[in-house]
C-alpha cells in the first residue's frame, strides 16, 4: 500500500515509517496539514494516517477539505485527543477510523488493513482469484493450496491487481504503489516484480496489455 | 462563651436587670428623699402645734395623729421634769432643732422645740420613712422583674431571627461538595455579615481560578506526555521486531533518543511546577547575573558547538539581582537554549547584561532566527506552545518557564525583533 503518513512528531513518523516498510508498505511522511493537503493533491495514496494537532493546518480541516473537494482516500485519525467528543467530530468529518496514542503497530496495520478493505468493498480480508489465494492479514499467498513466498515489493504489486480484477494498472500506477517522494526508481522495476511473480504463480497470473499496464483476467 | 446568641441573651438580660436594680436605687433614694422632707415637715408641725398647748394637764390627750404609733413625743418642763413620756425613754436630753439619733440599735429622726414653759421633742424612726421607698422601689421593679422571663423568651426569639441568616449560610456550606467553589448566595445577609461572605466568595473565586489552572497544567502535562511515550512505545516494538543487528542498534539508539526526549519534558515540568506562582519561594539572596549567564551560557556551550553558533556575551558591569541564583540560571539558559535552537548554523547569538538605570538590571538575548511575529508574541508564554517551525525535541515549555521564573523575580519579560532579523527577549529586573 501507498500510505501517507502526516505527523508532526519526528520520532514517532520515523518508527512508522519503519514498521509500515517492513509490512511493504510505502510511506510518504509529511509534517504540516499544508503540505498534506498539497502531497494529497498530487499523488493517489492507498490509506492516510492522520495525526489532529498538526502545525499550518489541523487534521479535521485537512479531512474536511480532502472529503470537500470528493477524494475517498480512506484515512485513520492517530492522535492523543482521546475523548469522545473529538472522535466523534473524527469519524463524522469523514474518518474511516480513528486511533489514539500511544497504539500498537500491529493493531494500526490491521486497522488499516480493515480500511482497505471497506474501502474495497470487500469484508474478508482473504482475496480468493482461480487457484490464488492471498491473504491480506497474515501477507501469505497460495496456490492451489501451496505456498507460495512472495517479497514485501511482490506482494504489494498482486495486491493491488487482485483487488481490481481486469482493470488496467500502467506503470506508473504500480510505482506508485512502491516507491514514496524522493526515493529512486529502478527503471525496470515493475517489470522484474511481475516477470518473478509470473515464475512463481504462472505466467497467466498476470497478463499485459501492450502500452496500457498490468491486469489480472476476471 | 463563644455564641453570638448566648452572649445577646445573657447581656440583654444581664442589662435588663443592673436597669431594673439602678431604677430601684434611684426610686427607693428619690422617695425616701421626698418622704423625708415631708415627714421632717409634720414633725415640727406636730411639735408647734404641742407647744401651742397652753400646759398639760394630767387628762390631756394627744393630738390624733400623735397618737400614730410611728411617732414618739417626749415632753419636760422647764426645770427639766418629764412630764409626758410615752413610756419608753428615749432620750434625757433634747437638741433643739432636727437631729439624728440611734437609741437601741435604732435610728430615729428628731424634732425639738423649746417653748415657754416646755421643750418637746417628737421623734420618728427611720425605718418608716425607709420601709416607704423600700415599697416605692419595689412598686417600680417588681413590673421589670415579673416581666424578665418574657423578655428573656422574647430576646431568644429575636436573637434567634436575627442570627438565621447565619444558620442558612452554615447550612449553604455544610450540603457543599468539596469539588464545588461556586460562590456562597449573599442575598438576605444582613449587613454585618455579607462583607464576611464576599470576602469568602472572593476567596472561592481564587481558590477555583487555582484548582483550574491546575487541572489545566495536569491536563496539558498528560496529553503531552502522550507523543513521547507513544514514540517510546513504537520503537520499543520496533526493537522486539528487530531481525538483524544493524536493526537492533538502530532501534536502540532510537529508543534511547525517546527515553531522553521524555526525560528531558518531565524535568522542563517540574521546573514549571516548581516556579508556578504558588509554589512555595526558595531563599532570596544577592545574585550576580553576570556570573550566572556566564555558567548558563557554558551550559549550552555544547549545543551551540554542534550547530556552529557562536555564543557571545557581554556583560561590562557587575549585576547584582535578589533571587534565587538557580532559577535565574535556569531562566538564562532556556533562553540561550532556545536561541541556539533557533538560530541558523554558523550564526551568533548575542547575550548582554546591562543596567540602564541604577539598580535596574537587563538581560538581553538576540538570536539571528526566524523570530516571533507580533501577533504570536502573546502566546508564545503559553504552556507547550511551539512556533510552526519549532525546533526538534522542544517541549514548548521553555518561555513558560522564563516567564515563571522571572514573574517571581518581578521581572518584566518582552519579546522585540533582533536586527536584521532573529528574536531579542528582554528581561528587565527592578531596581531593589
Amino acid at each position: 500500500m501507498r500510505v501517507l503518513l502526516v505527523e508532526d512528531d519526528r520520532m514517532i513518523a520515523e518508527a512508522v515509517r519503519t514498521a509500515l516498510g517492513q509490512d511493504g508498505h510505502v510511506t510518504d511522511w509529511m509534517a504540516d496539514g499544508a503540505a498534506a493537503l498539497a502531497a494529497l493533491s498530487n499523488s493517489r495514496f492507498d490509506i492516510v494516517l492522520l495525526d489532529l494537532g498538526l502545525p499550518r493546518k489541523d487534521g479535521l480541516t485537512v479531512l474536511k477539505q480532502l472529503r470537500e473537494r470528493g477524494d475517498a482516500t480512506p484515512v485513520i485519525i492517530i492522535t492523543a485527543r482521546d475523548d469522545v467528543r473529538s472522535r466523534v467530530a473524527g469519524l463524522d468529518t469523514g474518518a474511516d477510523d480513528y486511533l489514539v496514542k500511544p497504539f500498537d503497530l500491529d493493531e494500526l496495520a490491521a486497522r488499516m488493513r480493515a480500511a482497505q478493505r471497506r474501502s474495497a468493498g470487500r469484508g474478508d480480508p482473504v482475496i480468493e482469484h482461480g487457484e490464488i489465494r492471498m491473504n491480506c492479514a497474515t501477507r501469505e499467498v497460495d496456490k492451489a493450496g501451496v505456498a507460495v513466498p512472495l517479497s514485501a515489493k511482490e506482494f504489494a504489486v498482486l495486491e493491488a491487481l487482485l483487488l481490481r480484477p481486469g482493470m488496467v494498472l500502467s506503470r506508473a500506477q504500480l510505482e506508485d504503489r512502491l516507491y514514496g517522494f524522493g526515493e529512486s526508481i529502478e527503471s525496470n522495476a515493475v517489470e522484474v516484480y511481475v516477470h518473478s511473480l509470473r515464475r512463481k504463480l504462472g505466467s497467466d497470473a498476470i497478463r499485459t496489455r501492450r502500452g496500457a499496464g498490468y491486469f489480472v483476467p476476471r | 462563651m463563644r455564641s453570638i446568641r448566648g452572649r445577646l441573651l445573657v447581656g440583654l438580660l444581664l442589662l435588663v436587670a443592673v436597669m431594673s436594680l439602678i431604677t430601684g436605687t434611684i426610686t427607693y433614694r428619690r422617695v425616701l428623699g421626698e418622704t423625708s422632707n415631708l415627714f421632717d415637715y409634720q414633725l415640727r408641725q406636730m411639735a408647734l402645734s404641742l407647744g401651742d398647748q397652753a400646759s398639760f394637764m394630767p387628762g390631756y390627750t394627744l393630738p390624733p395623729e400623735a397618737a400614730n404609733s410611728d411617732f414618739v413625743i417626749q415632753i419636760w418642763d422647764i426645770f427639766g421634769t418629764r412630764i409626758w413620756s410615752p413610756g419608753l425613754p428615749l432620750l434625757d436630753k433634747a437638741i433643739l432643732g432636727y437631729s439624728d439619733l440611734t437609741v437601741q440599735n435604732e435610728r430615729w429622726r428628731v424634732y425639738a422645740l423649746l417653748t415657754r414653759t416646755s421643750v418637746i421633742q417628737v421623734a420618728q424612726p427611720w425605718s418608716v420613712r425607709e420601709r416607704l421607698a423600700r415599697e416605692a422601689a419595689l412598686r417600680v421593679i417588681l413590673p421589670l422583674l415579673i416581666l424578665l422571663p418574657l423578655m428573656a423568651v422574647a430576646a431568644a426569639w429575636i436573637v434567634t431571627r436575627a442570627v438565621r441568616p447565619l444558620k442558612g449560610l452554615t447550612t449553604q456550606i455544610e450540603h457543599r461538595d468539596v469539588r464545588s467553589l461556586t460562590p456562597l448566595v449573599a442575598a438576605d445577609l444582613p449587613t454585618e455579615v455579607s462583607p464576611l461572605v464576599e470576602e469568602l466568595n472572593r476567596l472561592l473565586e481564587r481558590l477555583a481560578a487555582a484548582f483550574e489552572s491546575q487541572r489545566a497544567f495536569v491536563a496539558d502535562a498528560a496529553h503531552e506526555l502522550r507523543s513521547p511515550l507513544t514514540a517510546l512505545s513504537l520503537h520499543l516494538q520496533l526493537l522486539e521486531r528487530a531481525r538483524d543487528a544493524p536493526d537492533r542498534e538502530l532501534a536502540t539508539s532510537r529508543l534511547r533518543e525517546a527515553i531522553d526526549r521524555a526525560t528531558h519534558l518531565v524535568g522542563q515540568l517540574l521546573t514549571l511546577a516548581r516556579n508556578e506562582p504558588e509554589a512555595p519561594h526558595a531563599d532570596r539572596v544577592p545574585c550576580a547575573l553576570d556570573t550566572i549567564a556566564r555558567s548558563a551560557a557554558a551550559d549550552v556551550q555544547p549545543l551551540a558547538q554542534e550547530r556552529r553558533i557562536q555564543i557571545q556575551l557581554e556583560a561590562p558591569v557587575p549585576a547584582m539581582v535578589t533571587g534565587d541564583a538557580d532559577a535565574l540560571r535556569i531562566l538564562v539558559r532556556n533562553l540561550i537554549d532556545n536561541a541556539v535552537r533557533y538560530s541558523p548554523q554558523g550564526s551568533v547569538v548575542q547575550i548582554g547584561v546591562r543596567d540602564p538605570a541604577p539598580g535596574q538590571i537587563v538581560l538581553e538575548v538576540a538570536d539571528q532566527g526566524p523570530g516571533i511575529p507580533g501577533a504570536d508574541r502573546a502566546r508564545a508564554f503559553a504552556r507547550f506552545y511551539r512556533a510552526p517551525d519549532a525546533a526538534e525535541g522542544g517541549s514548548g515549555l521553555g518561555l513558560a518557564i522564563v516567564k515563571a521564573i522571572a514573574q517571581r523575580h518581578g521581572a518584566q519579560v518582552t519579546l522585540a525583533d533582533a536586527l536584521p532579523h532573529g528574536l531579542r527577549v528582554l528581561v528587565s529586573f527592578p531596581a531593589p
